[in-house]
């Protein structure tokens, strides 16, 4: 992770770790983001390059081991819980008022598979970091997006190479991105063209659900056939969110895919980085009515789509042949409305149409739209009875003596983090479990 | 080396309940006592099967959960006098339980309305111990991580009230937190309905879901399904729980659905994610 | 370890090898075993020793009061099971634990009705250890005393082993101990005098503690058959210190004779620990605590005096983690990084590692192939040095994949092979044959015989087995006489 900058500004600390990204949120504000004066690549832009921090490179050349502080017993307990830190203050900084978010998303992953990502700057290549990268964000992505499909595009040799389907089943994707062989990377990239591809894959979407495009893009160079240009308004129109992260530099037309259709961009330091810039696309994008052409007040997406609860068969059921796959099985699901028997679920009923969820899954959307509501971190001991000793959640035993090691904002010296609603004490685990996890405070049910 | 496995038990001790349950109008009354000794000898079966194995009691009381036993925990207050004839974890289990149950009864004291058992936190805070004891955390310093100390962790609950329906995105939420920390969660239905969330919670984290149907045999029972590490129950058939109704129920009226609308983008701020409209 | 569970695939459970008591209990016995059985601890404690579907088997039976036909059990196991299934009935009828019935299962009546009493508590056998009250007057010792102490006794008798060998002069362990080490095979004294380290021995000092404390157990107890003691005795005294609490104080009031001399030899090996040899209490330290449990019966020398919890019980499976640390660092390029100060774990590394530098808490050494030669010929095996340096690899050295460099464990393995060039094999020379065709025909009649090890047709001789001189000899003999 990038290191500290600057202690007096821990707004700015918390940005630093994706710079871009920061000044990416104030172009979609609008693009007039005059507001934050701390935001350093807008400086950059401002004013000449000739200053001292001219090339973000150079900016992230700190000598970060510096900034890690041994206490006094050589521990890096310190910096340690100054790490946990930022993770509350990011929690804390998220907006508390309702966001709409998407709930059905439909996602194509764009794999750059062009011959520039066999360079070896990540280990053990790029090529296999976003393989492996794209198995874990797939996995975590169905987690979190119960209903959403993904479908995987390549881009090679000049082209864009449908590789995976749109399904809504995690193994279906996470199968075709295990056959290394059938990847391997070779010739130019052509974002056009495995934008078009992907584009024409999602042009039959109802409107209700998200579409978005996240491209992995390792190379330097696009080889297209017409105006990518086009295509970008295209997909404007579509109303498609395309999301870049780059392996390499920034390109100018990533950016703007980015910066006209509402998405995230980000170009990757290292491997760790890379996988936080990743992973930063999990969550469900909150919806902006800005691009919506209704005015403020309308609700021109809250459609009600029809959903069949199905019934399942338990294994003990005679067998009998589903409607996907034709295979003799005992378990299964019957669609609520022509009764054919599917596999898995969530699906579309390969007869009528009507698409499957069950109940389950529906509810795993729940927690993005109730979070719990951010700890508070006790800072002073006085006036507190001694009745607590012991976590709420975990019973671990509160330290007794204040840690004298982190001084940060939003830390308990005491490791105590309390909630607002129910006023029980959770130690810094278990907060961060809480809040990352289970999404429901052991204290208050909620 | 076979590797120790991890036990949390919650207990479900809302008083109505066990007084219902206790009636001599049933057909297999079981009183609260009867269950707790019965329990005992459970739990100290599950210590029996290895010196590692570790345990931790939740109560599910009306309105708050507590703690009522954990193995890592220290007992210095009141540590029993020893004898000769029981084993010193066995006794330390039964008199803490014990002594800590009737405190938390002596608690409650007269109420005019009983507020529902606080399951959600019992389960969440279960969770929160095997996060705890599974990850050992960087503020104890010099124990070295040991991946292989807590081992296939799990959790039973021992439930008489019936569902709530206000508990059901806290209960999902636990589920799948515990799926995620790959922890079972059997569920023991000892008196009551059936419960729909608690049905869903075993089937998602592969556990099992029995109803108790002679609740005098309640020990058997505990020991032949509950007992077993997940590495056995490979190899012993343990009795699951088929029929899971998979169907969600409206949110205007409450009705059970085959087909409904929901509602694509929902505003939480209007506090309900799904506006379902019965069929017709 | 990789090969056999690739092996094993079509059984879903890890198979682990059963407990060494086990076996040595299957041997007594029907009276014997049904007499320790009326000692709930021992219940207790046989039942921990058992594997996991045996345990989950006799729970099942335990609250049943009548006995549940066979077939009923077995429906309850799922055909991939069934092995498993069946060679757990096997050793608990071994046991006697479950009798031998084709129709009916059900427990000993006696192992059941001590075994209830063992979880529920009760009864008046006072097989868990009279304690004894609080002492105003003399403190009694506290865990760390008792972890010293068990290291210390455990250690002499280790590094007593280890530098036999070598002819320095370490403290010598007790008469007692002397003993047993001898009869054990583990230590022997051919050449008159001083006792030497025997090739048993030196791969005795390569297993977990776990194990060397169990192999010496075994060993006393067939030592204590001989001596005529009574073995019910012997074992549920055993039994008994397994289930008591670590840093408490028991009365020696209750023991009967043999265990009071047993209390002695025990002292020795640093089982229990006593004020005074006449003392009226004892308290069992952590060697005897955890005998049948499966976590570390010794504290590692590092956190000796560390924080450790003190309820010895219950945290033991927590702090557990700071005894297993491992120490060693194996690089790909043979050298080995030692952080100890131990000179019980530097001399057992000097076995096979030549030494380079030490510091006051590390040693340097590299794996040669002299040194492992060494080891290799005093016996112990390639694979024990593998698994040695396995199971005390340094936490950091867990994070790689394989944990030991392959390079290394292979040319280990190969040094190994490399004394396995000669093959020695007894047998006849046939020289000296008067004709080409002579030595050719008697050859081929050999052949047919498969007899031959080694051949030379320019020198016309050949060697034969043992076995096939006879026949080789007749054969030349009937040739020489009819001709």
């Amino acid at each position: 992770m990038a290191p500290r900058n600057r202690d007096d500004n821990f707004m700015d600390v918390d940005s630093d770790s994706d710079i871009s990204m920061l000044g990416d949120v104030e172009h979609r504000g609008k693009g007039k983001g005059k507001g934050k004066t701390t935001d350093k690549r807008k400086k950059d832009k401002g004013k000449a390059k000739a200053k001292e921090q001219a090339y973000t490179w150079e900016a992230s050349y700190t000598r970060s081991w510096d900034t890690v502080q041994e206490d006094e017993a050589g521990s890096l307990q310190g910096a340690v819980e100054d790490l946990m830190a930022r993770g509350r203050r990011r929690r804390l900084l998220a907006p508390a008022a309702a966001i709409r978010r998407a709930i059905i998303r439909h996602l194509v992953l764009l794999l750059d598979l062009s011959a520039a990502m066999m360079d070896r700057d990540m280990r053990p290549t790029r090529f296999d970091l976003m393989l492996q990268y794209a198995k874990e964000f797939v996995v975590e992505w169905f987690d979190q997006n119960p209903l959403g499909q993904i479908g995987v595009v390549g881009m090679r040799a000049g082209i864009g190479e449908r590789i995976g389907e749109m399904s809504g089943n995690p193994q279906d994707v996470l199968k075709c991105l295990s056959d290394r062989t059938r990847l391997e990377p070779t010739g130019e990239p052509s974002l056009q063209n495995a934008i078009e591809m992907a584009r024409s894959s999602m042009s039959h979407l109802p409107t209700h659900s998200s579409r978005e495009i996240l491209i992995i893009f390792g190379s330097l160079t696009t080889c297209d056939p017409g105006n990518i240009h086009d295509t970008l308004d295209a997909c404007v129109k579509n109303k498609i969110r395309i999301s870049v992260v780059a392996l390499a530099a920034e390109m100018k037309i990533s950016r703007d895919l980015c910066d006209k259709t509402g998405g995230q961009f980000g170009v990757a330091m290292n491997e760790g980085h890379f996988k936080d810039i990743l992973f930063e696309l999990v969550p469900p994008p909150a919806q902006r009515a800005v691009v919506r052409a209704g005015g403020p007040g309308a609700n021109p997406a809250a459609d009600l789509m029809m959903m069949g609860f199905p019934t399942r068969l338990p294994d003990s059921s005679p067998p009998s042949l589903c409607a996907c796959h034709s295979d003799m099985k005992n378990e299964g699901f019957l669609c609520p409305r022509c009764m054919a028997k599917v596999c898995d679920v969530p699906t579309d009923c390969d007869i009528c149409g009507l698409m499957i969820v069950s109940s389950p899954h529906l509810a795993r959307s729940y927690h993005h739209l109730f979070p719990v509501k951010p700890y508070e971190a006790v800072t002073s001991m006085e006036g507190e009875s001694e009745s607590t000793v012991a976590c709420h959640a975990c019973a671990r035993m509160f330290s007794t003596s204040a840690s004298t090691a982190a001084t940060s904002e939003g830390i308990s010296p005491w490791g105590r983090y309390r909630c607002p609603d129910c006023h029980n004490d959770f130690c810094t685990e278990c907060d961060v479990f809480v809040h990352d996890v289970i999404h429901c405070c052991p204290g208050c049910g909620k | 080396m076979e590797k120790a496995s991890h036990l949390s038990v919650i207990v479900d001790l809302s008083p109505t309940q066990w007084h219902l349950s206790a009636q001599t109008s049933n057909q297999y009354p079981l009183s609260i006592e009867t269950f707790l000794s019965q329990l005992l000898a459970f739990l100290n079966a599950h210590i029996a099967s290895k010196h590692e194995n570790s345990l931790v009691v939740f109560g599910a009381l009306p309105g708050k959960s507590v703690l009522l036993y954990s193995s890592t925990e220290l007992l210095s207050d009141d540590a029993p006098s020893l004898d000769a004839n029981s084993y010193l974890p066995f006794k330390l289990v039964d008199s803490t339980v014990v002594q800590r149950i009737m405190n938390e009864f002596d608690a409650i004291g007269e109420l005019e309305e009983e507020p529902p058992c606080a399951l959600v936190g019992a389960v969440t805070k279960a969770l929160c111990y095997i996060n705890r004891i599974t990850h050992p955390s960087s503020t104890m310093p010099g124990v070295a991580e040991d991946p292989s100390i807590v081992h296939d962790p799990r959790i039973l609950i021992l439930s008489v009230s019936p569902d709530l329906s206000s508990s059901y995105i806290p209960i999902m939420n636990a589920i799948f937190s515990a799926q995620k920390l790959k922890v079972t969660i059997d569920v023991c239905k000892v008196y009551g309905p059936d419960t729909v969330f608690l049905q869903q919670a075993a089937h998602l984290t592969n556990g099992s879901y029995i109803y108790l149907e002679r609740r005098d045999a309640l020990l058997q029972y505990l020991i032949m399904s509950f007992l077993s590490p997940t590495s056995i129950r490979k190899i012993l058939a343990v009795p699951k729980q088929d029929k899971i109704d998979f169907r969600a129920a409206c949110f205007c009226h409450k009705n059970i659905v085959d087909i409904g609308f929901v509602c694509s983008v929902c505003l939480s701020s209007t506090h309900y994610l799904y506006c379902f409209v019965t069929k017709f | 370890m990789p090969v056999q569970s690739l092996q094993n695939t079509d059984v879903i459970v890890p198979q682990h090898a059963p407990h060494p008591l086990l076996p040595f209990l299957q041997s007594q016995s029907q009276t014997t075993l049904t007499r320790l059985y009326q000692r709930p601890s021992s219940c207790l404690s046989i039942f921990r020793l058992l594997g996991p579907i045996e345990r989950q088997l006799i729970m099942n039976l335990l609250w049943l009061e009548s006995a549940l036909s066979v077939a009923t059990m077995s429906a309850w196991v799922l055909p991939e099971g069934k092995n498993a299934y069946d060679s757990a009935l096997t050793v608990m009828t071994g046991l006697h634990i479950a009798p031998n019935s084709t129709v009916k299962l059900a427990l000993n009546p006696t192992f059941k009705s001590s075994l209830r009493q063992a979880i529920t508590g009760g009864g008046n056998t006072g097989s868990f250890g009279v304690p004894t009250d609080k002492d105003g007057k003399r403190q009694s010792a506290n865990i760390e005393n008792l972890d010293a102490y068990a290291l210390e006794r455990w250690e002499t008798i280790l590094h007593y082993m280890v530098s036999s060998g070598q002819g320095q002069n370490p403290t010598k362990p007790s008469q007692g101990v002397l003993y047993l080490l001898q009869r054990s095979g583990l230590m022997n004294n051919a050449h008159g005098a001083a006792l030497q380290i025997t090739s048993s021995g030196f791969q005795f000092l390569l297993h977990s503690p776990h194990d060397q404390l169990w192999n010496l157990l075994l060993q006393y107890l067939h030592m204590a058959e001989e001596r005529q003691m009574d073995l019910v005795e012997v074992l549920s005294f055993l039994f008994m210190l397994s289930t008591m609490d670590l840093g408490r104080e028991y009365s020696t009031e209750p023991l009967s004779e043999t265990q009071k001399a047993m209390l002695e030899d025990l002292r020795d090996y640093g089982l229990v620990w006593q004020r005074k040899t006449s003392s009226k209490r004892f308290s069992p330290t952590r060697l005897a605590t955890t005998l049948t449990s499966s976590s570390p019966p010794l504290p590692s020398s590092h956190s000796t005096g560390g924080s450790r919890t003190a309820d010895g019980t219950g945290a033991v499976a927590l702090s557990s983690g700071a005894a297993q640390q491992g120490f060693i660092v194996l690089e790909t390029n043979y050298r080995i990084y030692a952080y100890t100060d131990n000179p019980l774990q530097t001399a057992v590394l000097n076995l096979f590692i030549t030494m380079k530098y030490r510091f006051p808490n590390l040693v340097v050494g590299m794996l040669t192939r002299e040194s492992v030669r060494k080891a290799l010929g005093n016996g112990i095996s390639a694979d024990q040095i593998i698994s040695y340096l396995t199971t005390h690899a340094h936490p950091q050295m867990r994070k790689n994949n394989p944990l030991l460099p392959v390079t290394v464990q292979d040319q280990i393995r190969l040094w190994e092979l490399e004394r396995n060039r000669l093959k020695s094999a007894e047998g006849y020379l046939y020289k000296d044959f008067a004709s080409q065709a002579d030595y050719e025909y008697v050859l081929a009649y050999a052949k047919q015989l498969d007899v031959v090890l080694w051949e030379n047709a320019a020198k016309r001789c050949f060697f034969g087995t043992l076995e096939g001189h006879a026949n080789v000899r007749g054969f030349i003999e009937r040739r020489t006489g009819s001709v």
